[in-house]
């Protein structure tokens, strides 16, 4: 009955759907487009933002952390790991070609730092060594083929997937035994549970390290990611909240043209109505029957503004991640669902003046017409 | 035994500073069976003794008596009721619903009561008034004379106890209007129910079992 009402006039029921469709579009894909950045933005931080990096600092007497520090450091810090690490460079050179400039790291713990492709990843290092993706590529190099650092052979047991772009540079792992004649590690790396305990972290190291009574040494550097990474997050929850904003207020504008459609087409049929209420049709029955017009409009609107944002988000997606598929997953569909839901929401609350204005019309007035 | 009472009805309405007295005391009573008419000029105070006797506006003065109830003080939604389960409605221009067919039409009135299913008494009685080839034809497909078959069809859905019409062939030519009054007439006594009938049309008063008269708002028996 209430379908059949809104076919009646087509052209201001299309125009009504029309409305909420562009709402819902806007609203949806202002938060799916949020959604992307913030994923992309996540993607290139990686998880930098639960790392401290603690070096030897410009006040300190020896030439890198040494072996006490660390264990102090380890004592502090009671969840996460400590990874203690020393670096040199070097070139590598194979048959097929020749990397000039390769960091080279010595440490035990590789799990933590290191995406390691290989058939059995190892937890720690003691023997052999990893290289990164793209050396291996350009040496031709693989799993089990030996490379060649400060006079000794080891034997790769792993490639290193960078997924970050920062970290794309050539890399060689080594064990710690490879650097036994420096005392001194250059950095000692914290990888915390969360970025705030990575915050809580770094300030418990240089209170304990730099500051001895009233004055302030820097015997440590200790850096953390976590301020920044906080910074972007407010920066990502201001930006989806003027975007769904934005989207919002179109919607409003569509709310008030369904309020508009359902107030003409009620007084358009103002007799009509009296005489369902002069047959005996309940107050209350007329008010459900507007009202089921109001929220299958709002619904075939939200439906088809639905339909048509996944496209817009695959676009979005496609343009700002790479892939289109992306759209699909929660975080970025949920907006389709909100969407839709919203646009019912609106259209039912848009219907409800003209509907309580049809309702209590007495019917003799209505009649009359 | 009368199923419908006016006693004593005034109706005063309020048109700026100016007070207009439509029924100035009028007494009216009608039986089962029985098809009654209401003849008069206009402005006589028909439509408004119509709007008393179908319960769609309540008396400034006097009482309405339905099946021995008095039903003067009842709020909108009780008088809904009322006329949901007593009284069927005819109007001149028929007031059927562009969108639905002859018998969506028919059963429209029972249409949100999810309890009964007057499918079957929708489709009887429009057999009855001659319309069984038309059940799914919209008011648009229909001639005047059998859009207003479909509007009695639907009057008598709810199995009334009484029955209004407002002018109901004021929209049709002679014959057809003779041929819609003998239908009327045929259904409403096989259905054992009071006809009160509002018109300028002399036709409808040969039909009638008596005729009373309404000027200026006091009636003449």
């Amino acid at each position: 009955m209430a379908w059949r009402n809104l076919g009646r006039n087509r052209v201001r029921t299309a125009l009504a759907a029309l409305g909420i469709v562009i709402g819902v579009i806007s609203i949806a894909s202002m938060g799916m487009a949020s959604a992307a950045i913030n994923q992309q933005a996540s993607a290139q931080l990686g998880d930098l933002g639960n790392k401290v990096s603690v070096s030897a600092g410009e006040d300190a007497e020896e030439n890198g952390v040494t072996q006490t520090q660390v264990e102090r450091i380890d004592d502090l810090v009671s969840a996460g790991t400590v990874v203690e690490q020393k670096s040199d460079t070097t070139s590598l050179s194979s048959r097929a070609d020749t990397v000039d400039v390769v960091t080279v790291t010595a440490v035990t713990e590789v799990a933590e730092p290191y995406n390691i492709t290989s058939a059995n990843p190892p937890e720690t290092l003691h023997s052999g060594a990893l290289l990164t993706n793209q050396t291996a590529e350009t040496l031709g190099l693989g799993v089990g083929d030996p490379v060649k650092y400060d006079g000794s052979l080891y034997r790769i047991r792993g490639i290193i997937t960078t997924t970050s772009r920062f970290g794309g540079f050539a890399e060689l792992v080594v064990p710690l035994s490879a650097m036994a004649d420096r005392d001194e590690y250059d950095t000692v790396d914290i990888y915390a549970d969360s970025g705030s305990d990575a915050a809580r972290i770094a300030d418990r190291l240089d209170s304990e390290f730099n500051s001895y009574g009233r004055t302030e040494e820097k015997i440590l550097e200790i850096r953390s990611t976590s301020d920044a990474r906080e910074g972007v997050n407010k920066f990502m929850r201001t930006l989806k909240l003027g975007l769904l904003g934005i989207g919002s207020i179109s919607l409003l504008v569509a709310s008030v043209a369904i309020l508009n459609v359902m107030l003409m087409s009620t007084i358009e049929r103002r007799g009509e109505i009296g005489v369902l209420r002069a047959v005996g049709i309940r107050r209350g029955e007329v008010l459900r029957m507007i009202l089921t017009e109001a929220m299958f409009l709002g619904a075939v609107g939200g439906l088809v503004g639905s339909l048509a944002s996944l496209g817009v988000g695959a676009f979005i997606f496609d343009k700002i991640t790479q892939n289109a598929m992306d759209v699909l997953v929660w975080p970025s569909s949920k907006y389709l669902v909100y969407g839709f839901l919203f646009a019912v929401f609106a259209s039912l609350l848009s219907g409800l003046y003209p509907a309580w204005k049809a309702a209590n019309d007495p019917p003799v007035e209505a009649l009359g017409e | 035994m009368s199923i419908i009472e006016l006693e004593g009805v005034v109706k005063r309405y309020e048109t700026g500073a100016e007070t207009v007295e439509a029924l100035k005391g009028v007494d009216f009573s009608a039986a089962r069976g029985e098809m009654v008419t209401v003849v008069g000029p206009s402005g006589s105070g028909k439509s408004t003794m119509l709007n008393m006797i179908g319960l769609l506006d309540s008396p400034t003065a006097g009482s309405v008596i339905l099946d021995g109830q008095d039903v003067t003080g009842f709020s909108e939604d009780e008088r809904t009721e009322e006329r949901r389960a007593e009284l069927g409605f005819v109007f001149q221009s028929f007031h059927l619903l562009p969108m639905l067919t002859a018998v969506e039409n028919v059963e429209l009135p029972s249409m949100w009561d999810t309890s009964v299913d007057r499918h079957d008494r929708a489709v009887d009685l429009l057999e009855r008034v001659g319309l069984g080839d038309r059940l799914t034809h919209t008011p648009g497909e229909l001639s005047g004379g059998q859009q207003q078959r479909v509007a009695i069809a639907r009057s008598l859905i709810n199995e009334p106890e009484i029955l209004l019409a407002d002018e109901p062939t004021g929209n049709l030519d002679q014959e057809t209007g003779g041929t819609i009054l003998t239908e009327m007439q045929r259904l409403t006594e096989e259905e054992n129910i009071a006809v009160v009938a509002i018109t300028h049309d002399t036709q409808l008063e040969e039909f009638s079992d008596r005729a009373v008269n309404l000027v200026d708002g006091v009636l003449h028996t």
